[in-house]
């Protein structure tokens, strides 16, 4: 507004009537408007010398927005943990969290507006059917996350147990949605064999309520919520009935073929960051109060419990790598339920090529 | 013929705004080179809408969410009127009721739809109440002024013409509130859809809410623009049917213009 005000007085030509004008041979205005052009030329340098670079170095460092598809959550450890002990510094890059859906950081990525993204494993066989020309560069989670829950008295202690039960899930989309087709298509049974109902991501109020029978969610998160507000629960894993890829990294063709050497730094500082985290997972958990607004008033014991249940999915062997079945039986299922039209050439989806 | 030859003219300008902006559009699309993904072409937009229309899964969702918005509109009127009278008629209800009413307003509906579907359950009734509660305000702020921008002089009329009071409404409330209440109305009936798809996004399968969904999780952006079309196109429905309606209550105020 000021910058706006200033280039205002210094274009205006003046008019008839004015108090001043320069057409009346006010001096003093004139020294005046030639201050001011000073100022909005030192103004506009300093601005521009001082406005981050989104998709270059800046100095030595190269900035990337990372979009996280979630909100700040104590799983994000290993990404705080490698910016605060400075493993992204050192591989060159500045990092900037980014807290928007998931589906929108796949777009950016297959736009190339962004380099990389979080996303979970799904999403990539999804997004390369309908064109978007992103590469999986990097295995975060080893196991697919997501298990269907149950209070106990439900008695639901297989997959085959779902039959006829009502399972609440935030859609009929996503990890949770995949995650859920996946299993019920190991034992047989078809989406109809079961009651779906949508809520949102609402899976713990609908569970410890009684509004629902089974919720499907993220093994990490959901369970231990419900188990720290005291309900016996049954879990079912569905990494226990079948392999598939997981959460990761990704980055677009583009970025691949044309600065393979960013990629091998972004990937090197965050696979850094994993391993950190998992040999120091207190250090790596007093990091999170720095990202997490109202760590500190949460229940400190459930939100590191939450942590080290994220841990054990993600120790890949070795760090990053994503199995080549998974990728076989992520496809496979995805066809199945209809979310792919065609198959799509696996080889083009993922690169193991940076893995540790 | 007056009149005919103006109401051709109106919608030749209608659908030439419309084909120009779809040119707009098209050449956007094709000389920014910007991928499907991000913006799709017309033509891209127009295939997709044939392949929902013809599997049947358009009207599917478009009906559940009219069912949806029509419910709503239906409850959220109803309580709306039957508030406003109240609140026209009575200073102690309206200084009662007054604070919550216009303080519930400043709650953004998408942060309490969440907790609408924990507290009714998934099903269509958390959605016709996200609807209705969207209905509200605005037809109940028109229902107050309205009843209170009846003159005074025409209550003493009646008065002196001893009219009970079911004949002081029938006769003289509800004519004279009617259109300043038709114009909430018509806010209400295009918010309406809005509600019932903020309803649909928080956790719904199925309706257009649901549709949008699915098309961005599948990265479909074509099925997003055909479900926001439809949106629209509902939107635009529910407009023009509470404006038909104006027009054959209100008749009797342009032949007194006239």
């Amino acid at each position: 507004m000021d910058l706006y005000y200033l280039l205002k007085i210094a274009c205006y030509p003046g008019k008839k009537g004015m108090a001043i004008s320069v057409y009346e041979g006010g001096e003093e205005l004139m020294k005046t408007k030639y201050m001011l052009w000073i100022l909005v030329v030192i103004f506009t340098a300093v601005s521009c010398s001082i406005q981050p670079a989104n998709d270059g170095p800046t100095g030595e460092l190269t900035h990337i927005r990372l979009p996280m598809g979630y909100i700040p959550n104590v799983q994000y450890a290993p990404f705080y943990a490698a910016v605060e002990k400075g493993f992204f510094e050192e591989y060159g890059i500045e990092l900037e969290f980014d807290y928007s859906y998931e589906t929108d950081g796949v777009a950016l990525v297959g736009a190339n507006e962004l380099q990389f993204s979080l996303v979970s494993g799904e999403q990539v066989p999804i997004a390369r059917a309908q064109g978007l020309p992103i590469v999986y560069v990097m295995a975060w989670y080893e196991k697919y996350p997501i298990a269907v829950l149950s209070k106990t008295e439900q008695n639901v202690k297989t997959p085959q147990d779902l039959a006829g039960k009502r399972v609440a899930l935030p859609g009929p989309f996503g990890a949770n949605y995949v995650g859920l087709r996946a299993l019920l298509g190991e034992v047989g049974l078809q989406e109809s064999d079961i009651i779906m109902e949508s809520v949102g991501f609402n899976q713990v109020e609908v569970l410890a309520t009684d509004t629902t029978e089974v919720i499907v969610g993220y093994s990490a998160n959901e369970p231990i919520q419900l188990k720290a507000q005291g309900y016996d629960l049954d879990l079912i894993l569905v990494s226990d009935y079948l392999d598939l890829v997981s959460n990761g990294i990704i980055t677009n063709e583009k970025t691949l073929a044309e600065d393979p050497e960013l990629v091998e730094r972004f990937v090197s500082a965050a696979l850094k960051g994993i391993q950190f985290a998992v040999e120091n997972p207190e250090e790596a958990f007093r990091f999170c109060f720095k990202y997490i607004e109202g760590l500190e008033d949460a229940d400190q014991d459930v939100q590191f419990e939450v942590l080290q249940a994220s841990m054990e999915l993600y120790q890949t062997d070795p760090y990053g790598y994503s199995h080549p079945e998974a990728w076989e039986n992520m496809q496979g299922v995805l066809l199945q339920m209809g979310l792919m039209k065609k198959e799509i050439d696996l080889e083009e989806a993922y690169t193991n090529e940076f893995s540790q | 013929m007056k009149d005919f030859g103006v109401g051709i003219r109106k919608i030749g300008f209608l659908v030439l705004s419309i084909l120009a902006g779809l040119f707009l559009w098209h050449m956007f699309t094709t000389f920014s080179q910007i991928p499907s993904f991000i913006f799709p072409k017309p033509i891209e937009v127009w295939d997709r809408l044939i392949i929902v229309l013809q599997d049947g899964s358009l009207m599917k969702h478009a009906l559940i969410t009219l069912q949806e918005v029509l419910f709503g509109l239906m409850l959220g009127l109803s309580a709306a009127i039957i508030t406003g009278y109240f609140l026209a008629k009575s200073r102690i209800v309206e200084r009662v009721l007054s604070p919550y009413i216009v303080a519930s307003q400043s709650i953004p509906i998408v942060a309490i739809a969440p907790l609408l579907v924990i507290w009714l359950g998934p099903g269509i009734f958390s959605k016709i109440l996200t609807s209705a509660l969207i209905v509200f305000f605005p037809v109940l702020v028109n229902t107050v002024v309205g009843l209170k921008s009846v003159p005074r002089e025409l209550y003493d009329l009646m008065r002196s013409l001893q009219a009970n009071t079911w004949q002081r409404i029938i006769k003289l409330e509800i004519p004279a509130a009617m259109p300043v209440f038709l114009g909430g109305l018509r806010i209400g009936a295009t918010l309406s859809v809005i509600g019932a798809v903020v309803g649909e996004f928080v956790g719904a399968d199925k309706g257009l809410g649901f549709l949008v969904n699915v098309g961005r999780g599948l990265y479909d952006t074509a099925l997003v623009f055909v479900a926001v079309f439809t949106i629209v196109l509902l939107s635009l429905g529910l407009y023009g049917s509470v404006l038909f309606i104006e027009n054959r209550l209100l008749s009797w105020q342009k032949r007194n213009g006239d």
